[in-house]
């Protein structure tokens, strides 16, 4: 039997508008060994080449080049010479500075224009929303080179600051995008009623839309901090000494004993330390993820 | 009694007059962002574009001279443009492609309410946080061609392919670069297409069974039209990163055998040979062609954009 | 990845952009591209004879302490000159990166650049350095005549040099009694005997692999002033139809299309393959590898002679040098015969003087030294020129897409056009 365009209409008029996290059918017993062949295959798929960075990263001499599934005599030292590099450690505390403060620039100023954009009416509202969200199409190679010449010129290169201000270009479009949603989710009597009660529009802000508004700062801060933490192109570019260079940018310039030595084995461990941080992050607000994009992305 | 009256009127004076305009806190709450857009992208768009219609002497410092869009047509001129141009697009379609299907498929696995479902919803994300440049120098050592950890499995188990030099040759360097786009970025598109499922009520799925629709009738008639616009988000997401694809190629092949993409062509235009001018003629031309299809898009975007940006 | 191709990343920004937007200095107005550092100036050792007041030395790590031994011992013995050494990363690139960034805002800081040989030309074309060549004049015989040639542009001469490098022929001594005395032997040999390794990725080294040939065949890539690409030879066919048969007929396995020195290498110490082209490093991990080896310098080219490609570093005054006089001091104490002995044996950088090569200590200590000094005397250098890396890029793309299948003599034209075309950059 088929089903016609007006049976999907109902179906569709059905669709709640709030994101909610929702259990999908329970499948038929038989299916069961196909559910779990599935599950089986995306874990393998996903986490074997993490596996093999752990592996190499405990790995040392010779046998780092060789494809064994397992060390023979596992050994930490490739996490303690990363640990004793100072060029390491610096770049991690780098790393957290730009990352961090990236993320809580982006969410402050983020939020403000989020809430203009979803809530405040004035004129070129569409414009102004296209214009941000084409910043997200710029190829990080077509700033790259002028970036550069503009902070050599104005002393920003090789600062926290140099690096902060265009990761915001990228971060700050994808955080406005994820908040705008969130805020026009927030039903607006809550607003409406502290605005009767004598609340101006920036406390109303503040003090209801925000806090509601929670699980959104917790996908848009995630997804930034991790487009900071892991942006190379750029970290690459605009730093030039270790005192600032951070981690992605500092693994590439690890160095083995020769000139021509690629180190895999402190390359791995050091590609491992700084995933951790993440995963454990993304492990923790996974739920928060989910929702946040469903709020976010998803309607069309 | 003029004090008390004066209070009183102060009380009861219309509460959003006590700040600023609607139009003036929009301004005021929407100007940190585009200042900060302003002067680190547009300005340096800006002058890209300005770069590129100059010609800047390798040989003596400081010398520039006017060539407008000589160093455009330069670029559509040369075949090695064209190359980058095919590359990046079969990279683009081929790996977003394989991660919708796989996307789709992950995301439906992860839809389905089972023991474990969180450790599997967790797992899915770790290659989405693991550093590129990290994951990219794995795969490197894992496709060598002689000690490779890919061709000894290949080997081993007596499939083809145990002797291929996956990196040194057409076609092989490609899909290795494929394979690790897609391993990396696949469980992205399934969180969209996850999100996109859970909107979905479970009573529009009852309804249809009412009516005696089959899984698949429900997949393709339910569960696929209602997932659209979740769908073209996350291929919008996904179709304009790969286009802008940098650091996988740089690490793996440098651009041999056919994997130079535009992003590694300007750069090495940029960088290896210094020309300033013609290799910020080819970022600009990538920023063009990412923007060309983005428009190509505009219509699912722009409804999308509508929706926000209409006033509730 | 390696390292010094990612900080190649950072650098040629600093470069590409320096050399487009420096319009304001106006320094160079007067230069035409075919005379490198016309209006630069000159150091004369009568200059340094005088000298006195603070010299800076700014080169890579100093991973042995060699260089700041030489550096005490230069500051006891000449107490007039205080020589300070700054010291840069360990990658190759990423010194260039902060030499660069230092010389784009005239900074006097470094007065001494250690520079590799292939920076040279470069450096020189941005008016970067002073003019050394009546100093090399006064000393021509002392060092290693190819060594020099790293340095000149034209009749000039743009720094001394400092240490010097070359390719080797490692054997496998259980596999090959004797080692091969011509390229044509050493393939046939690779092909029935087990195989060559080679660095045949596409990047630099390539082009010294193939250079090697070409210039033990007799062929060259530019012309002598420099003014016109002659790569597309008889010559040049002959090698290349050579490297593309060996891909062909398995004597250099395919997996050389991927490899750099380091997986080269690995090919070879895990008897992979039993011949192998690189550089002296690999000889002490072979000995500490226990592996029974041999090594020679790169043969000679049926028909034709033997060749290598120079390495390593020059020592250049900078052209915002306070005190090249005492810049030059310092240049000259580090290139004389007992610093030069002293970086050989303590930081196995092979030294730039022909008489270092003879002495007891450095014989007992470096036991290969007759081949090197062979290897870096057959050695010749590569374009010196401003646009190098073009000209390299030029090589090595056209030399990859040969050894892939492309006709040799379609892939020469395609160089030789490319590599005019970048001698005309403007």
């Amino acid at each position: 039997m088929s089903t016609t365009v007006a049976q999907q209409r109902t179906w569709r008029a059905r669709v709640g508008a709030r994101a909610r996290e929702r259990a999908g059918p329970r499948p038929p017993r038989h299916r069961q060994w196909l559910l779990w062949l599935g599950v089986i295959a995306t874990i393998a798929f996903c986490l074997f080449p993490f596996y093999w960075m752990i592996n190499t990263s405990l790995k040392t001499g010779a046998e780092l080049n060789t494809g064994k599934l397992f060390p023979n005599n596992p050994s930490l030292d490739n996490y303690s010479s990363i640990f004793s590099n100072s060029a390491f450690t610096k770049a991690l505390r780098n790393s957290a500075i730009v990352a961090g403060t990236s993320t809580i620039i982006a969410l402050t100023v983020g939020s403000f224009a989020a809430y203009a954009l979803a809530r405040l009416r004035f004129r070129a509202k569409f414009l102004i929303l296209a214009v941000i969200l084409s910043i997200t199409t710029f190829p990080p190679i077509a700033i790259a080179a002028p970036v550069f010449k503009l902070w050599t010129d104005a002393g920003l290169f090789n600062t926290y600051i140099g690096l902060i201000l265009p990761f915001l270009t990228f971060v700050l479009p994808l955080t406005i995008y994820i908040l705008v949603s969130f805020f026009r989710d927030i039903p607006k009597d809550l607003e409406e009623a502290a605005l009767v009660d004598g609340a101006t529009h920036f406390q109303a802000f503040r003090k209801i839309v925000l806090p509601l508004a929670a699980p959104g700062f917790v996908t848009a801060g995630l997804l930034a901090f991790i487009f900071a933490w892991n942006e190379f192109l750029l970290s690459i570019t605009l730093t030039s000494t270790p005192d600032r260079r951070p981690v992605s940018a500092a693994i590439a310039f690890f160095t083995g004993s020769s000139q021509f030595e690629v180190p895999l084995g402190t390359i791995s461990a050091a590609t491992v330390t700084i995933t951790v941080p993440l995963i454990v992050l993304v492990i923790i607000f996974q739920k928060r993820i989910v929702a946040g994009l469903t709020a976010g992305a998803v309607k069309g | 009694m003029t004090t008390a009256e004066a209070t009183v009127g102060r009380v009861r004076a219309p509460h959003r007059r006590r700040g600023l305009s609607e139009r003036q806190l929009a301004g005021a709450m929407l100007s940190p962002s585009l200042i900060v857009i302003a002067v680190v992208a547009a300005y340096p768009i800006g002058y890209a574009i300005w770069l590129s219609l100059n010609q800047y002497s390798v040989r003596v410092p400081g010398l520039s001279r006017w060539v407008g869009l000589d160093n455009y047509l330069d670029a559509l001129k040369s075949s090695d443009f064209w190359n980058a141009f095919k590359t990046t697009f079969i990279f683009t379609g081929i790996s977003v492609s394989l991660e919708l299907v796989l996307g789709l498929g992950m995301a439906l696995l992860m839809h389905e309410s089972f023991k474990g479902r969180g450790i599997l919803r967790a797992t899915v994300l770790v290659p989405w946080a693991v550093l590129t440049v990290g994951t990219a120098i794995m795969w490197r050592s894992i496709f060598e061609p002689d000690l490779g950890f890919a061709n000894q499995v290949l080997d081993a188990l007596g499939l083809p392919g145990g002797h291929v030099v996956w990196l040194g040759q057409s076609g092989y360097a490609l899909a290795v670069m494929i394979f690790a786009d897609v391993w990396k970025t696949a469980p992205f598109m399934a969180l969209l297409i996850l999100a996109g499922l859970q909107v979905i009520p479970n009573d529009v799925y009852d309804a249809a069974k009412v009516d005696g629709a089959t899984a698949w009738q429900r997949f393709t008639r339910i569960t696929l039209p209602l997932l659209k616009p979740a769908i073209l988000v996350a291929l919008i997401f996904r179709t304009l990163d790969a286009l802008r694809i940098f650091d996988l190629p740089f690490v793996l092949t440098k651009g041999a055998n056919d994997t130079e993409t535009l992003s590694l062509q300007a750069y090495q235009t940029l960088t290896q040979d210094r020309l300033v001018g013609q290799g910020s003629a080819l970022a600009v031309l990538t920023f063009i062609i990412v923007m060309a299809v983005s428009l190509l898009y505009i219509r699912f975007v722009g409804g999308n954009i509508r929706t926000l940006s209409e006033d509730t | 990845m390696n390292s010094k191709l990612s900080s190649g990343l950072a650098i040629a920004f600093v470069a590409a952009v320096a050399a487009g937007c420096g319009g304001g200095g106006g320094g160079g107005g007067g230069t035409t591209p075919s005379n490198v550092g016309e209006n630069a100036k000159t150091v004369t050792p009568g200059q340094a004879q005088n000298a006195k007041g603070n010299v800076n030395w700014c080169i890579g790590k100093d991973t042995t302490g060699a260089f700041s031994q030489v550096v005490k011992l230069h500051n006891q013995q000449n107490p007039n000159v205080k020589v300070k050494l700054t010291e840069l990363p360990t990658a190759a690139d990423e010194q260039r990166n902060q030499l660069i960034q230092r010389l784009r805002a005239k900074s006097p800081e470094c007065d001494v650049l250690g520079m590799d040989v292939i920076w040279t030309g470069e450096f020189a074309g941005q008016n970067w350095l002073l003019n050394v060549t009546p100093a090399i004049n006064a000393r021509k015989n002392e060092f290693i005549p190819s060594t020099i040639n790293t340095a000149k542009i034209g009749d000039k001469y743009w720094a001394v040099p400092f240490n010097t490098n070359a390719g080797f022929i490692y054997y496998d001594k259980s596999k090959v009694k004797t080692p091969p005395s011509t390229w044509q032997q050493t393939f046939s040999m690779a092909k029935s005997d087990g195989g060559f390794a080679f660095q045949g990725a596409q990047y630099e080294g390539l082009t010294v692999n193939f250079l090697e040939m070409l210039y033990a065949a007799g062929g060259t890539v530019l012309n002598s002033d420099g003014s016109k690409s002659t790569v597309d030879s008889p010559q040049a066919e002959q090698v290349l139809t050579q490297m593309q048969n060996n891909i062909k007929d398995g004597a250099a396995p395919k997996a050389n299309l991927t490899y750099m020195e380091e997986e080269s290498k690995r090919a070879w110490l895990t008897d992979k393959d039993v011949l192998l082209r690189n550089w002296p490093y690999v000889y002490a991990q072979a000995v500490a590898a226990k592996k029974n080896f041999g090594v020679t310098p790169l043969p000679k080219w049926q028909g034709g002679a033997s060749a290598s490609v120079i390495g390593g570093y020059n020592l250049g005054i900078s052209a915002y040098s306070k005190n090249p006089g005492g810049a030059l001091e310092f240049i000259n104490f580090a290139t004389a015969p007992a610093a030069q002995k002293k970086f050989f044996i303590k930081s196995s950088l092979p030294a730039v003087l022909t008489s270092v090569y003879t002495d007891p200590e450095v014989k007992k200590k470096v036991p290969f030294a007759a081949e090197l000094l062979k290897g870096v005397q057959q050695g010749k250098a590569r374009p010196v020129s401003p646009v190098y890396p073009q000209i390299s890029e030029a090589i090595f793309k056209n030399v990859y897409s040969a050894l892939q299948g492309t006709s040799p003599k379609s892939a020469l034209q395609k160089m030789q056009s490319q590599i005019n075309a970048a001698l005309k950059t403007f």
